[in-house]
């Protein structure tokens, strides 16, 4: 959004609540003042959950939505980490780094939005959304995920969204396919002036693929697994037209037109 | 407040205290600039500078491991020309004594860096790195065995008058063997350990992690491993050790003095929390002022010389 990237701190944080809100899905909500009034949507925190586990890493995560002094995280269960953030419960503390790496811009004229968000994906959504209602763009929110009871966020999104239009597996809600479906659709239809996108990484390639088509912008938003996350360790790192990129400082979002993406349909290297 | 005299010499060096960086973990001290006042430091080691710019390897390039992480970055670098035009002139302008990490896929590129290192005035020393477990050729290839470690440090010596450091594996029968080679090549301190190679299979896909298979284990798991090697290196040669593998407090830092380090270096840690070394050089200087010791020198292989 701005250019400029707020300094990172690290910031001891207080754990709220940390409930289910979907099947296989948590949202934890931090107090965490310093991190919540800096952070710019789609950048993250590298959160360290535990100080006795035998994990010793950090886990970094999208910041959903900020306020209050509060930022809130989407987490699905998928390992140690997230089995500990699981545990956690009201008073917990630990700690973030953050906020860090550069989000979603905004592309100086826009009027209309696509957003297309698959599965954990909508995570860092919520931000980017409430940000882009602000300044009065009109955003279509396309969203997939395997069943009705996966889909993330709805209330915000059907909220805040001119338009929220919904794919899933099993057709338990809206379409029954993949989101990729609905986001070729609206790019026919409604010709955004920018296109954003976080899911899982081959069908991030093919919406990049459908906006190259069209001749629409569009950002991505990539995963790594990551060590330091402020640019030291080189274990994120992104292939792209301009060289190898760390997804911690130069993303997590990149110009999808810079990405290279494997034949695989994900990203070089990715997973 | 404190009467703690923290000053070690690592050859023709002296630092502030006995914290310093491990090579990799540290970027090039700018990326931590955010975190961690680098004047407060003993030595800033950045990470490996090559010949020619490394890609390094493909992703993923990290796994996490019980109390530790594999690694196989693959020395990803730009080359020593923009190291020089990039990093160092920025370094150059801390307070801080700088220390090259240098790599290569043969002896005369690691001699090739460091002459190109040794006319710029801000690097104070360089670490020859011997022991990086995760390239193909070069790397740990030089550092298991006698001869071809000495290749390697005769090479550099012939090049450079700054003080070099050789950094040696883990991954050997007899460690104080090579230590001893690298010492009789006119190395002016050793630093150890590099990371010993693992590896992680997922039992999904059947296949390792890694794709290169094996990759380099670090973080608290190791130290055991690199407390027992820097005993025996202190014990076989004369010149000074650096002591690192899983440091994470000053008491971790204190082990390996106690065992025969002159100083140590804190590598995965600052992943955990990027303000560990400023953290380790403030607690042992508590930790001697604690039990009446004087300089922190009082420490280094105390826990075997005769007193």
């Amino acid at each position: 959004m701005c250019t400029e990237v707020p300094t990172p701190a690290i910031e001891p944080v207080v754990v709220v609540s940390n409930e289910r809100v979907a099947e296989g899905v948590s949202r934890i909500v931090l107090d965490a003042p310093r991190t919540a009034g800096a952070v710019e949507p789609g950048q993250f925190v590298h959160l360290r959950i535990s100080r006795h586990a035998d994990f010793i890493l950090r886990r970094p995560f999208s910041v959903h939505r900020a306020r209050d002094g509060r930022i809130e995280i989407l987490y699905q269960v998928v390992g140690l980490g997230t089995r500990a953030l699981e545990d956690a419960v009201r008073d917990d503390v630990m700690d973030v780094i953050g906020p860090l790496g550069h989000g979603w811009r905004v592309p100086d004229g826009t009027k209309r939005a696509l957003v297309v968000a698959g599965g954990l994906g909508a995570a860092p959504m919520g931000m980017l959304v409430e940000r882009l209602a602000e300044r009065g763009i009109e955003v279509t929110l396309a969203q997939g995920a395997p069943s009705a009871g996966r889909l993330l966020a709805r209330e915000l999104f059907d909220n805040l969204c001119s338009r929220a239009i919904v794919a899933t597996d099993d057709g338990s809600a809206g379409l029954c396919g993949f989101v990729t479906v609905l986001s070729a659709e609206q790019l026919g239809r409604d010709r955004p002036d920018v296109v954003y996108v976080c899911g899982p990484e081959p069908m991030q390639r093919i919406v990049a693929d459908q906006c190259a088509g069209a001749g629409v912008p569009c950002q991505v938003s990539l995963e790594r697994l990551m060590g330091c996350g402020i640019g030291a360790c080189l274990s994120c790192v992104v292939t792209t037209r301009n060289g190898l990129k760390r997804a911690c400082v130069d993303g997590p979002v990149f110009d999808a037109a810079d990405v290279v993406w494997d034949a695989d349909g994900g990203q070089e290297g990715g997973r | 407040m404190s009467t703690v005299d923290m000053r070690v010499r690592v050859g023709a060096l002296e630092l502030r205290n006995p914290v310093m960086t491990a090579s990799g973990t540290f970027g090039s001290g700018r990326e931590y600039a955010d975190f961690v006042d680098l004047s407060r430091l003993g030595a800033v080691v950045t990470k490996g500078v090559s010949f020619e710019p490394w890609a390094g390897n493909p992703s993923p390039r990290i796994v996490e491991t019980p109390s530790g992480m594999l690694n196989s970055i693959g020395l990803q670098n730009p080359g020593v020309e923009a190291f020089c035009a990039g990093d160092l002139p920025w370094l150059a302008q801390r307070d801080v004594p700088v220390i090259v990490n240098v790599v290569g896929h043969r002896a005369d590129e690691y001699a090739a860096v460091a002459e190109r290192l040794d006319s710029e005035q801000a690097v104070h020393a360089l670490e020859v790195n011997i022991s990086c477990p995760n390239v193909d050729a070069g790397g740990m290839a030089f550092g298991t065995t006698c001869p071809a470690a000495a290749d390697v440090v005769r090479s550099v010596r012939a090049v450079t008058s700054k003080t070099l450091i050789v950094k040696l594996s883990p991954n050997v029968t007899d460690v104080t063997e090579i230590a001893r080679a690298v010492e009789a090549e006119g190395a002016d301190a050793v630093s150890l350990i590099n990371t010993l190679l693992g590896m992680v299979i997922d039992t999904r896909t059947f296949k390792p992690v890694l794709p290169r298979g094996v990759g380099g284990l670090s973080g608290p798991a190791v130290r055991p491993v690199a407390v027992r090697m820097v005993w025996q290196v202190a014990q076989a040669v004369s010149i000074p050790v650096i002591g690192m593998g899983g440091i994470t407090c000053a008491n971790d830092a204190a082990e390996f003095m106690l065992a025969g380090a002159s100083a140590v270096a804190v590598g995965t840690a600052n992943f955990i929390d990027p303000t560990t070394t400023v953290g380790v050089a403030e607690g042992l200087e508590r930790f001697c002022a604690a039990r009446g010791i004087g300089r922190v020198t009082d420490l280094v292989g105390a826990a075997w010389k005769k007193q």
